[in-house]
């Protein structure tokens, strides 16, 4: 159980819990993650016109009452006596979905329907609560309507989400236990009431009549308290996650956790490659500047390494600006927003870092580019990343022309660069692992890689990918 | 003692520029060689005839794994290999360790560290990062679990050796936990390593935690 809004200890007030009662369900689960005290004021889905207790005071003492209760005895006698004037209040809930079905012919009934099922799904919510708190049933958290972006997505979900109509279920089931749980007090009372007052009392039945009404207070007790342990075991059944919901978060999961992953190889291949090799330069720089015996400072070495540094670093902190949005975007919109993967509305930005980093490069694209599917055109934003860091790093800043080239069923990335601006700039044997992994994903694209020196000693990197589908 | 020959093998020339003038530095060590991608490394070791090869792991055509075993698979006892990562990802050092590296370390620990790690797998004297070797293998050597009796072939004398040597000590350490003079113990660990097959120390943690000898 969750420490209450007062800060008392969990439990601490409560040491009566019978333990010779089993808890229906999963009872020992509690809910997590949800102050008590928040329970009524948290279901923002139930119109406070539906509440009958509008009073502050009633309020509070009725969320006193809930935040004082526990999985129990005393948790079980609260949801029964609840569902006497919460089955009034369903009873009225499916008059309105009638009457909203009636009002259909007269063109008004949708938006009653819609009005029904947006209360239902509220109620839903108050009610996992109470099950939760008072049964100490299990119950998951379901979907959130208002989370979904947009009205037709939200109304959609409302109507075509199993758990709406799962939910309704579940109402029409509490207003049955209401019914049955009415009724046995009902017929417990009328009958106690018959035996205590229409009987002459006298020294012969008097032990026998009161053995009679302490047995019909028992056995209303024990009726009531099998209907609350029977909702109790149908609630996670109505009000729990469809299975296919259940699915779709999985799979979702599943995508994200793909999506994370993919983000931390980008990293590991970009920042942690850029760090690592900067790290190096300057630990060997230091070296050089540092007299120790006959050894001879090499300050041209050390302000190479500088360069290198500079450049890598830039590089670095482009990227981490890239992943940090990605993750920023997560995070910040509710409902979690899928690996927002670079795409050639991107390069821009990523040339305009290099810009700035010292590289005169230039941005050609050819044809209409907008059309292209999403996983191509992060492929062709990373060949223009991986080709333009590769020149920074190998080549120092020599004029460098990136073009992307949108013809009949292909795409066509390539950058090329010319001479060599740095003395040292000895290139790397065949490109750097970037350029191994990009073949790879570009032969996996169905296209082709040709990287290759120039004969005016620069280097030139093309793309080439089919666009499958595509006119 | 002459200086340990090197060749660095790293498809980032900085990375290899920065290793070559770090390592230069060290009066013991000297760099004969460099290789961007693991088949240049087979080339160059051929060439060279270095003593300990620095690898890195993932490279363009033929990666440090593969390279390392290939180069194993020629000559089974040099050049040793120090597979050098950037990030301490447990499946590829494990397999780099499985196909016959001596050890790893990390591009950026300190060069003081990588330089004795360098030395260490030069002598074969104790494992590279004892714990954290010890750690890897352990999780991921498929044990059969068939207890002391897995490798019949060792004395008890030579059994105690191998379990201090898996437990990352050094000869110098085992002689003392055992009372033995050093050149026992390396006789001990000589015998040990002939028995498993073993190339080195770490081939021969890896084997014993692999026959479950480390497990019963």
């Amino acid at each position: 159980m969750t420490p209450s809004v007062s800060g008392r200890p969990a439990r601490a007030d409560h040491p009566a819990v019978p333990t010779g009662v089993p808890r229906v369900g999963e009872g020992s689960g509690a809910p997590e993650g949800e102050s008590p005290g928040a329970v009524v004021g948290q279901d923002r889905a139930v119109p406070p016109t539906t509440s009958p207790h509008s009073a502050a005071g009633t309020a509070a003492r009725l969320r006193a009452l809930l935040v004082a209760a526990r999985p129990g005895w005393r948790g079980r006698a609260l949801y029964a006596l609840a569902s006497v004037p919460l089955g009034v209040l369903f009873l009225a809930l499916y008059l309105g979905l009638i009457g909203s079905v009636v009002a259909l012919v007269y063109g008004v009934g949708v938006l009653l329907i819609l009005l029904v099922l947006a209360v239902t799904r509220g109620l839903a919510g108050m009610e996992r609560r109470l099950a939760r708190r008072l049964l100490g049933v299990d119950i998951p958290e379901a979907e959130r309507v208002r989370d979904q972006r947009g009205v037709v997505r939200k109304l959609r979900r409302l109507v075509l989400a199993p758990d709406t109509w799962r939910a309704l279920g579940w109402l029409g089931a509490r207003l049955l236990f209401g019914v049955a749980t009415s009724a046995a007090l009902l017929f417990g009372a009328a009958l106690f009431v018959t035996l205590g007052w229409d009987v002459e009392w006298n020294p012969l039945n008097a032990l026998p009549l009161l053995a009679l009404m302490v047995a019909d207070v028992v056995l209303t007790l024990a009726v009531v308290d099998l209907l609350v342990r029977l909702s109790a075991s149908v609630a996670p059944r109505l009000l729990g996650t469809a299975p296919e919901q259940r699915i779709a978060v999985l799979q979702q999961r599943t995508r994200r956790l793909a999506d994370r992953n993919k983000l931390a190889r980008d990293l590991h291949d970009t920042i942690g490659h850029a760090l690592t090799a900067s790290l190096l330069q300057a630990t060997a720089a230091r070296r050089t500047l540092t007299p120790a015996g006959d050894r001879p400072l090499q300050p041209d070495f050390a302000r190479q390494a500088l360069g290198h540094i500079e450049t890598n670093t830039r590089a670095a902190l482009a990227e981490l600006d890239r992943v940090l949005t990605v993750l920023r975007a997560e995070d910040g919109g509710r409902d979690p927003v899928p690996f927002a993967a670079p795409s050639l509305d991107d390069l821009e930005d990523l040339l305009a870092g290099l810009r700035d980093g010292g590289l005169p490069v230039a941005l050609v694209v050819d044809g209409d580019v907008d059309d292209v599917p999403a996983e191509l055109q992060e492929l062709a934003y990373r060949v223009v990343q991986e080709g333009t860091t590769n020149v920074l790093r190998h080549a120092g800043t020599p004029l460098t022309v990136a073009q992307v080239v949108r013809s009949e069923g292909a795409l066509a990335v390539r950058v090329c660069n010319e001479g060599v601006t740095q003395l040292d700039g000895r290139p790397g044997p065949g490109g750097g692992r970037g350029l191994a992994g990009l073949r790879e994903r570009a032969v996996a694209a169905g296209g082709t890689l040709s990287a290759e020196h120039t004969p005016s000693g620069g280097f030139d990197l093309c793309v080439t990918l089919p666009l499958s589908g595509a006119a | 003692m002459s200086a340990v020959r090197l060749l660095l093998v790293d498809d980032d020339v900085l990375v290899r520029s920065g290793l070559r003038v770090i390592l230069e530095s060290e009066p013991d060590m000297t760099v004969v060689g460099d290789a961007g991608t693991g088949r240049e490394a087979l080339t160059v070791a051929a060439d060279t005839d270095p003593d300990v090869v620095l690898m890195d792991v993932r490279m363009p055509d033929m990666d440090g794994i593969a390279a390392t075993a290939e180069l194993v698979a020629r000559d089974a006892q040099r050049p040793r290999v120090l597979v050098l990562t950037t990030f301490e990802d447990d499946d590829y050092l494990f397999r780099s360790l499985q196909a016959g590296a001596s050890g790893f370390a990390l591009k950026r620990s300190d060069p003081e560290e990588l330089v004795d790690a360098i030395r260490v797998v030069a002598r074969g004297t104790s494992l590279v990062l004892p714990d954290l070797t010890r750690r890897l293998i352990a999780s991921h050597a498929p044990s059969r679990a068939r207890g002391p009796a897995a490798l019949p072939e060792l004395t008890g004398r030579e059994a105690d050796v191998l379990r201090l040597v898996a437990g990352g000590l050094s000869n110098a350490e085992i002689a003392t936990e055992l009372f033995l003079s050093r050149e026992t113990v390396k006789t001990h660990v000589s015998s040990v390593l002939l028995k498993l097959r073993a190339r080195d120390r770490t081939q021969a943690v890896i084997a014993a935690y692999e026959s479950g000898f480390m497990t019963g």
